[in-house]
């Protein structure tokens, strides 16, 4: 039998010594305990899953437990979770982990994610999962604690990174890791360098990417299972998606899962979208047309008259600032048409877009998120609100993630609103509230998804409301009417369209949408450019339902 | 386990360690700590510094355990324990501390006629682990008689059916052992290496296969390499601790048990 074994000689030394000294001894109850705890503690199979009984209060989907399993029967602990977003990756990484905990294969690991995610993940492992996992924080923490989470940017560092490679990791989980497509990147090769025993890479993009991406992923987790560079090269070098070649398929499909949506029989929450049409006052609507007129002036060509139109759009303050800011670069002479802007400003006196969120926020009276796409509005809002006796919390992307942690816990305590700039959509769960309200919308399909995503996710057991802002005859009013008339955005599926923009290549869809709108000399042109977009948008789609039954088929 | 098992197994263990309970119904338990158990659960290590130092009086804590939530013990300030509960692998790790070494004599069920002699028996319960990447448990009790040598399994079980107290009873005696336990220890070692090595392996022939494969794949990428990179032999390295297969022994408790002679 050519197998190691190791006898514990712990208990015989003490066993002897107490013998010598003629105890002390443990009761009979005690001995019998001690015995039950340990049967408790055993795991008689190697096959199946402990983690679940450990954690009752967790609700485990059936995909996710299958995950789980097949990484640890099938994949022999080495994997990447590739599921569509929202399906819970994080989920099946800490039921892998608590599984190879429980059977006492892991006892250390390691935790790389983005530095916005850390102290999520460090709450996600001690609340759901009861792992004692710890935010890296002083470098003694490498040694001492053996669980521990890190953004991959520090851990690659020195001194740390050289303590790091002390250190005999059992587990490796690393978010977010199609960051780690580029194999010349520092990055990469940090984690080239990691003792992998176990290792699971999450990442919900991995296979639209070019073919030696996927390469460079998949020679991370287990170099040579697609062979070496040379020989992939040769092989598949002209493959130009992974879908597209049988054998490469299955390759990867050895090593990496990926959920779809549409294959889980999971029941989303309801979403009601709902368009809120505004009106200008009259101020607003002069204030609006004098924005306009800048078009045909000669120094037109220097800034984004897209920008001020939306900022009109949002708030006096927000235009106003950006106006300054253009007015301090024209020197001494300040043009006579943004002098008229300025007077335009300062005739204002109400916001129609405020006074339609109060209204909608008294009427729901439960917790509100608005999302606006500037600080200048975010502040008026707040001060706005205040006036009448809402308290809200402000939000920006730039908060340090302590700050974003104490934002939110302030939210779900104390108010009833909560002001997001766009930034702020990473990183942040905020299922306990059902009501967005879309101040502004962005041009970019993928950002409102995302903003949406932050109630609308698995967890949420409300249904949704989402309200979207848009005045009358202006700029809004077109993207509203594109979003929701010719995309369809609301009605698909939730990470639909994020799939189509991928295979097209069309995520810089706010650019095509800005170049329809400002730079079109007609409105026929417009019109035109607009449905150029569509068109495209519904090919991809077809041609995404078709790879969708390839899928099925095989 | 179940709930219930849980429940039975924590009231057993606050019994057994001399904690009483200052309220104890079906869906929670409140116990009031000894000083001693107090030290041993609730981590806070200055206080008791503290106590010590300026003699003070020491006011252990009270635990509430919920053991069956509902809309009652939700008002309460306590924990709920269920099988993953961090305070129940406390309790766990502190039976199995607390319950490692042991010596017991049989007491006679019927009155006695004169005299009557207890055989010495070294008994010891084992956890055998089979790992590789991926890993069982099976546990094993064992008996050896400390005269002829003799070694049976299921001993735990025996001892469970006799009547045993700390104390030698009145009117008995023990027999000396002839197999001293250092070496009756080396004994059961021996016996459970055999056992191991009549087991069925496959497991570990098949990590064996899967290690081999890996490294064949290893191999292959960096075949064109004259020197091989460093990563080359961390990624070895990994995979041997991936996959090769091992056997682990450790004793969960045992003892010495002077037992009456049977003839069954």
């Amino acid at each position: 039998m050519n197998i190691d074994l190791e006898m514990d000689e712990t208990w015989k030394e003490e066993f002897l010594a107490r013998v010598e000294k003629d105890g002390p001894w443990a009761s009979w109850e005690m001995y019998e305990l001690a015995l039950e705890a340990a049967h408790h503690l055993s795991v008689p199979e190697f096959d199946g899953l402990q983690a679940p009984k450990h954690l009752p209060h967790l609700t485990i989907l059936p995909h996710q437990l299958e995950v789980a399993r097949r990484v640890v029967e099938e994949m022999n602990g080495k994997a990447i979770l590739a599921d569509e977003v929202g399906l819970g990756k994080t989920i099946e990484a800490g039921l892998i982990l608590k599984e190879y905990m429980i059977r006492g294969l892991v006892k250390k690991a390691l935790i790389l994610v983005p530095a916005s995610l850390v102290s999520q993940w460090v709450r996600e492992l001690n609340e759901k999962f009861f792992i004692p996992a710890v935010q890296q924080k002083k470098s003694y923490v490498w040694e001492q604690c053996d669980i521990v989470v890190s953004s991959i940017d520090t851990a690659k560092k020195p001194p740390h990174r050289d303590i790091i490679y002390e250190q005999p990791y059992d587990m490796i989980i690393i978010d977010e890791a199609h960051k780690l497509k580029n194999n010349k990147t520092k990055n990469y090769e940090f984690v080239q360098n990691l003792k992998k025993k176990f290792c699971l890479l999450l990442t919900a993009t991995p296979i639209q990417n070019r073919i030696e991406e996927i390469f460079n992923l998949v020679s991370l987790l287990k170099p040579g299972h697609l062979g070496n560079a040379e020989q992939f090269a040769k092989t598949y070098g002209k493959t130009r998606a992974v879908q597209t070649n049988e054998h490469l398929k299955a390759l990867v499909n050895k090593v990496m899962i990926r959920n779809r949506r549409a294959d889980t029989p999971i029941e989303w929450s309801k979403r009601h979208v709902e368009p809120v049409l505004i009106e200008f006052t009259d101020e607003e609507r002069e204030l609006y047309e004098a924005v306009r007129a800048l078009r045909h002036e000669s120094f037109a060509g220097s800034f984004s008259l897209i920008t001020l139109l939306r900022e009109a759009c949002s708030s006096r303050e927000a235009l106003f600032l950006t106006m300054k800011n253009m007015i301090d670069k024209c020197g001494g002479t300040v043009p006579e048409s943004l002098e008229y802007v300025l007077e335009k400003i300062n005739a204002v006196t109400t916001n129609s877009k405020a006074e339609k969120t109060l209204e909608l926020i008294r009427s729901i009276n439960d917790k509100v998120i608005i999302f606006t796409e500037y600080r200048a509005t975010q502040l008026y809002l707040q001060w706005f609100l205040k006036q009448h006796g809402i308290s809200s919390v402000p939000f920006r992307g730039g908060f340090r993630r302590g700050k974003k942690d104490w934002m939110q816990e302030l939210f779900k305590q104390h108010a009833q609103v909560f002001i997001a700039t766009e930034a702020g959509g990473e990183g942040i769960n905020l299922q306990f509230c059902r009501y967005v309200i879309n101040y502004d919308l962005p041009w970019n399909p993928m950002r409102l998804e995302q903003r949406i995503g932050r109630v609308h996710r698995l967890g949420q057991t409300d249904d949704v409301y989402i309200y979207n802002f848009a005045v009358k005859q202006t700029v809004e009013e077109h993207i509203l009417t594109l979003l929701y008339e010719k995309i369809r955005l609301f009605e698909r599926v939730v990470g639909e369209l994020d799939d189509i923009l991928a295979k097209m290549n069309l995520a810089n869809l706010e650019h095509y949408f800005e170049d329809a709108l400002v730079h079109s000399r007609s409105e026929g042109e417009m019109k035109i450019k607009m449905e150029n977009i569509i068109a495209m948008i519904e090919l991809a789609e077809q041609l995404g339902k078709e790879g969708g039954k390839q899928h099925a088929a095989t | 386990m179940q709930q219930h098992e849980i429940r039975r197994f924590v009231e057993r263990y606050f019994t057994a360690n001399g904690c009483t309970f200052v309220e104890a119904n079906d869906d929670y338990l409140i116990i009031q700590l000894t000083a001693e158990m107090d030290k041993e659960l609730m981590n806070r290590p200055f206080y008791w510094h503290y106590i010590e130092r300026t003699g003070g009086v020491p006011q252990p804590m009270q635990l509430t355990l919920i053991t069956r939530a509902n809309e009652r013990t939700d008002k309460l300030k306590g924990e709920r324990l269920h099988f993953g509960a961090p305070r129940l692998h406390q309790l766990f790790r502190s039976a199995q501390k607390r319950g490692s070494f042991i010596r017991l004599y049989e007491e006679p069920s019927m009155p006695l006629h004169g005299n009557a002699a207890l055989h010495p028996w070294l008994g010891m319960n084992v956890t055998i682990s089979y790992e590789c990447d991926r890993k069982k448990d099976e546990i094993v009790s064992l008996g050896l008689h400390l005269i002829s040598g003799t070694i049976i399994e299921s001993f735990h079980e025996r001892l469970r059916e006799r009547r045993l107290t700390p104390k030698i009873p009145d009117y008995c005696f023990t027999i000396s052992p002839l197999i001293k336990p250092r070496s009756g220890i080396g004994r059961i070692e021996q016996y459970i290496r055999g056992r191991i090595a009549a087991d069925d392996h496959t497991w570990a022939d098949e990590a064996h296969r899967r290690w081999a494969d890996d490294l064949a794949l290893l191999d292959e990428f960096y075949k064109d390499s004259e020197e091989k990179p460093e990563c080359y032999y961390i990624e070895k390295e990994a995979l041997e601790k991936q996959y090769k297969p091992r056997i682990t022994v450790s004793v969960i408790n045992g003892g010495l048990f002077y037992l009456l002679p049977r003839t069954s």
